[in-house]
């Protein structure tokens, strides 16, 4: 014997699930999943961008996407990515973690370091591009002060032997107020009580950081860990300000997304680009599904799968 | 049961929203004879912007059925914004700027473009007849020029006085002297920027258009197989020249003309004496000399290459125009006449400081560089278009790379040329 309340109600409920979540669904749709398979299908192409691919391009089949993986240019970009994506793991989490423990202390100016830390972060990445790209030229800012110390300074941004740990620096100083921001907010959810009673058993400040405060920080380590991730894979705008299409690929900075621009946009290759395109979705996609199956599956647990 | 359902009515909406956005389209003639015409163009100066407002307005007391509807473009977005728009006719503009070569070209045979050939007055044929090819496609009219942008060296009078460079050197030999000359004097000779590559590749251009026969020139811009041994030469040449270390100090990494630090500015602040540029160069000047211009800018043309197969008294430039879209009502080739008068001509040089494309409004150029850049037009052969509009930016962007991996250390003259037959193959 069913009971007509609950089918009602679980009718109310679909009801009420597809109306509010029809607009997301058709923006996802539109803009996300009809563009990818659009890229694929003129990847398919040699074609110029005027006209219709079918009238005015070439169909090439996979073409594109076999010069792309075989073209030199590209691999490198792709080791740049995965490179920048390591070194910012090693470089930007464990320095956030420091950060936060230092400013979860109290201390006079404490707001304001809090401020200063985050300022970075807020600034258009074009506004830090340009200022960096500024001082770090060969008769630049950093060069002339380095010459008042008596030191010699460098070509910070062409040299290939510095170019990339420039890059990091620029990239870490940048965002490292972000991961600050968010291992604090990590922080304030570990209770007090745990200290306290760690205290009483005479742990010192070290011990407890590395028995309370690291396991119980993890979640937030995992994504912030996944966000510097994504956001390596997907490196433009720094480069593209600092170093430019071309120079950024003598220089040993370039990336999947330069790559695209300068051989999809610039070259007006619009066939090619969208297979670049798609090839740097599809690694971005592989990256992100096993981090969320090896890492991050513990933290999503119920969000993204059945609840238990 | 019920997922079936959801999909239909997520289905159904797609269609709704979709044949919103698509019912939105522009008519150009109405009913009582009214046209509009949607004209773009990319002066976003105060003055430019000022010049293109001022056209439309003067045009539409000329014409009273005519509304024209103005819009600036930001350079960096037109060619994208463009290329969009012209996809369908509805959002094509009607008139729209042009650079010629391989993009009008390719726009030409997508059926975008409308011909002119028989529509342009005799007036307009014979006044712009050194221009107008620069906007022709298999021989057929597509465009109007409004200007023309010859390039060659922009230099510092005092700068090349202080180092005892009596005359602007006409041959590499006495460039190459001029250069030693300036180094000996402290001056950096070559302000280069080659962080936005395309500044370096004018170089290896101005070789190749000094070392190929205009045959070769014109054959491979058919074929863009660079197999004639002369566009390896090009490469060897700007070697040789780049060997001499005569650009500035951090050259990868100066921009052509964003601030004091560019290479416009460094020439602009006499921190170096020379730069090899189109014609738009005194007028970047002015945002970035100390007081607004600079009193001791000369020109001189590309340097003679001995032994050289191309015409050594050829020069290179660019000339933008207008064109109509294929759709366009009638009015805009009247447009298109408009905008080359006489009149709009002599405001169009005082509005932008560039030189007329209309032989006749060219004597109200008053910018001494600008002169000397024309007695130098006056006396060359030939203007050739520039090697990236002629070939496209398929190509101009594989010799982009070439030439900036090359002053970079990474490859060589062959790889310049190898990076061409790359980029064929992508487009």
């Amino acid at each position: 014997m069913r009971d007509p309340n609950a089918i009602t109600k679980s009718r109310r409920e679909r009801v009420e699930i597809t109306l509010l979540s029809t607009p997301a669904i058709i923006i996802f749709l539109g803009f996300v999943i009809f563009p990818v398979f659009m890229a694929v299908y003129y990847g398919l192409f040699k074609w110029k961008g005027f006209g219709s691919p079918s009238s005015n391009g070439q169909f090439i089949g996979i073409d594109n996407f076999v010069l792309i993986l075989k073209d030199p240019v590209f691999q490198k970009a792709v080791g740049h990515n995965f490179f920048i994506a390591v070194m910012s793991l090693i470089i930007q989490i464990p320095l956030a973690i420091l950060f936060a423990l230092l400013l979860n202390q109290k201390f006079k100016g404490r707001g304001l370091i809090r401020t200063l830390i985050f300022v970075p972060y807020v600034i258009s990445e074009v506004i830090v591009g340009t200022g960096w790209s500024l001082m770090l030229q060969s008769k630049g800012a950093v060069n002339a002060v380095l010459a008042k110390l008596g030191l010699a300074g460098a070509d910070w941004i062409a040299n290939p032997k510095i170019a990339m740990w420039t890059l990091l620096f620029v990239i870490s100083w940048k965002y490292v107020g972000f991961y600050v921001i968010l291992m604090l907010a990590g922080l304030q959810s570990i209770p007090e009580e745990l200290y306290e009673a760690a205290a009483v058993d005479g742990a010192d400040f070290w011990q407890m950081q590395r028995s309370i405060t690291l396991p119980l920080l993890a979640p937030t380590v995992r994504i912030a860990a996944f966000l510097s991730i994504i956001g390596s894979m997907q490196l433009f705008d720094l480069v593209y300000i600092i170093w430019g299409q071309y120079v950024s690929d003598t220089a040993g900075t370039s990336t999947m997304a330069t790559y695209m621009v300068r051989e999809g946009r610039l070259a007006s290759n619009y066939g090619y680009g969208n297979a670049i395109a798609v090839i740097i979705f599809l690694i971005s996609l592989l990256v992100a599904l096993l981090y969320q199956k090896f890492v991050l599956s513990k933290d999503l647990e119920g969000g993204l799968t059945e609840s238990k | 049961m019920m997922r079936v359902k959801t999909i239909g009515a997520a289905l159904l909406t797609c269609v709704t929203v979709l044949s919103l956005g698509a019912c939105g389209g522009s008519d150009h003639a109405g009913k009582d004879g009214k046209v509009t015409l949607n004209f773009w163009h990319i002066s976003t100066t105060a003055s430019g912007k000022a010049y293109q407002e001022n056209l439309a307005r003067k045009f539409e007391k000329k014409h009273p059925n005519v509304t024209v509807k103005v819009q600036a473009i930001q350079t960096e977005d037109y060619d994208g914004k463009l290329q969009t728009a012209m996809q369908d006719s509805n959002s094509a503009p009607d008139v729209f700027l042009s650079r010629g070569g391989q993009k009008l070209s390719d726009m030409v045979e997508a059926g975008q473009v409308m011909d002119l050939s028989d529509k342009l007055s005799k007036s307009v044929q014979s006044r712009l007849s050194d221009t107008l090819s620069v906007q022709k496609v298999h021989g057929k009219q597509y465009g109007v020029p409004v200007m023309l942008s010859p390039g060659g060296f922009f230099y510092s009078r005092d700068l090349f006085k202080q180092a005892g460079i009596e005359q602007p050197p006409a041959n590499m030999a006495e460039f190459s002297q001029a250069v030693q000359k300036l180094k000996d004097a402290g001056i950096p000779p070559i302000a280069l920027g080659a962080k936005d590559a395309w500044p370096a590749a004018h170089y290896w251009y101005w070789f190749a258009l000094r070392e190929c026969a205009p045959a070769t020139f014109n054959s491979t811009v058919k074929t863009k197989k660079f197999e004639d041994k002369c566009w390896t030469k090009a490469g060897q040449d700007l070697d040789d020249l780049a060997k001499t270390t005569p650009f500035n100090e951090g050259f990868l990494t100066t921009s052509a003309a964003q601030g004091a630090n560019s290479s416009a500015g460094l020439l602009a602040n006499h921190k170096a004496a020379m730069e090899l540029m189109g014609s738009w160069e005194p007028m970047n000047m002015m945002d970035l000399a100390p007081n607004g211009k600079m009193d001791d800018l000369g020109f001189f043309a590309f340097p003679e290459v001995s032994g050289g197969a191309g015409d050594q008294s050829a020069m290179m430039g660019g000339s933008d125009g207008y064109a109509c879209s294929v759709n366009a009502p009638k009015e805009c080739v009247d447009f298109l006449d408009f905008i080359v008068n006489k009149d709009n001509q002599e405001e169009y040089y005082k509005a932008f400081s560039s030189i007329p494309a209309a032989k006749d409004a060219r004597s109200a150029v008053d910018n001494p560089t600008l002169q000397e850049v024309l007695a130098v037009y006056a006396k060359a052969s030939s203007m050739s278009l520039w090697l990236d509009t002629q070939f496209g930016q398929n190509v101009g962007n594989a010799l982009n790379t070439g030439v900036v991996n090359m002053l970079s250390g990474k490859g060589g003259p062959k790889d310049i040329v190898k990076a061409t037959d790359q980029a064929a193959q992508k487009g």
